[in-house]
């Protein structure tokens, strides 16, 4: 490794405070806020921008409290080892800190600059990623991330408010794509991590039910998502081009896990199988938004 | 060519139907399987249910909304009738 590049890669307190936010998964979380905007309307760029700008603050509020939250069990997993608290680079107590103030400063950009109800929307998104799914779900109940999918599915009604300054029908459909979505895309990660999910004592469907229930779930809440994602055609909020989109995309996802399940009944390895379901639901989330986005300016 | 709406509605309210009945069937499979305690069980079947009732909501608003948008795009279509030469 050269000399700049080694450097690039060196801890520092900035690129830690980047790390608390989750920058990776964010970017999922804002194309998902950014590109119902266009469904909903034509907004200008101020609003994009402050809407962009608070929802990855809001957001990133909401991964570095989670972090604090899971402290005692970041250091087990291998996945979450290297996180700043675990490794110890940083405070406990500074990360909260960090996290609450960019929250708030998210919650009020939102208020001042794009609406009220954006900014109650993406705090309530705060408070049930936190609260809901973090403090009470998460260690609970193998369906921690059924019922905590919520939180992952507030951007786009954050992003339908901050341009119609209201929610209906239309939003709360993207926002239970987003939530049906959430099974078999989690579930085809902890698969891969049972060991790392069982060292820490949170029991994740596979760990609890066992591969055979969770995969069958899996594949029903694949054909689930599928049959609602195209049901937004039927009042008109989107034609034909989204309706195909949603229609292949879904049958790809459907396919994956198809295979994982048809592997698992042979007795036979799934492992790499489940790798591809889980990279591409995040690659089918984005296009499917992107779809949306392209379909309502055709 | 226009969209065959209805059948897409029932198609799709079908395929969601049979979807949530065997989840839910699974997660009782799943549950009488982990040998939970009753009050647990309780516990995860609210969880399992709570979905499904905000599920069959959505739907009915759905098909409200769907019979509007059905009965707007009959009467732009009877009145680009009337309207042609």
């Amino acid at each position: 490794m050269t000399a700049p590049a080694a450097a690039l890669r060196e801890p520092s307190l900035a690129r830690d405070l980047i790390a608390l936010t989750k920058p990776r998964i964010i970017s999922l979380l804002l194309l998902t806020t950014l590109a119902p905007m266009f469904v909903a309307g034509s907004p200008s760029w101020a609003t994009i921008l402050w809407t962009g700008i608070g929802g990855y603050l809001m957001a990133g509020g909401a991964n570095a409290v989670n972090m604090y939250l899971d402290r005692d069990i970041d250091h087990v997993m291998a996945r979450t080892r290297l996180r700043p608290i675990p490794s110890g680079r940083m405070a406990a107590r500074a990360v909260l800190a960090f996290g609450i103030a960019i929250a708030t400063a998210a919650t009020w950009l939102l208020g001042h600059f794009v609406n009220v109800l954006t900014a109650a929307l993406a705090l309530a998104g705060f408070y049930f990623y936190v609260f809901v799914y973090t403090r009470w779900l998460k260690r609970t109940t193998p369906q921690n991330i059924v019922l905590g999918g919520a939180a992952g599915a507030f951007p786009p009604l954050v992003g339908w408010a901050a341009v119609t300054g209201r929610v209906d029908l239309a939003s709360i459909y993207l926002f239970l794509i987003i939530f049906y979505w959430t099974p078999p895309h989690f579930w085809a990660l902890a698969l891969l991590k049972q060991r790392d999910y069982g060292k820490a004592g949170v029991p994740m469907a596979p760990n609890i039910w066992g591969e055979h229930e969770t995969i069958d779930q899996m594949l029903w809440y694949t054909l689930l998502l599928l049959a609602l994602s195209i049901l937004p055609v039927t009042f008109g909020v989107f034609g034909a081009f989204y309706l195909v989109s949603a229609l292949v995309l879904g049958s790809i996802l459907l396919r994956g896990v198809w295979i994982i399940r048809s592997l698992a009944a042979k007795g036979e390895s799934w492992i790499p199988d489940a790798w591809k379901v889980y990279k591409y639901s995040l690659l089918y989330l984005a296009l499917l938004f992107v779809a949306m986005a392209v379909d309502r300016h055709l | 060519m226009p969209l065959p709406l209805p059948v897409i509605l029932w198609l799709s309210i079908a395929l969601i139907a049979v979807s949530q009945v065997m989840i839910l069937r699974s997660t009782v499979r799943a549950m009488r399987a982990a040998a939970s305690e009753q009050a647990r069980r309780g516990i995860e079947w609210a969880y399992a249910v709570v979905p499904v009732i905000v599920l069959v909501l959505v739907l009915v608003a759905t098909w409200d909304a769907s019979q509007a948008h059905t009965t707007r795009l009959e009467l732009e279509a009877k009145a680009s009738q009337t309207s042609a030469p």
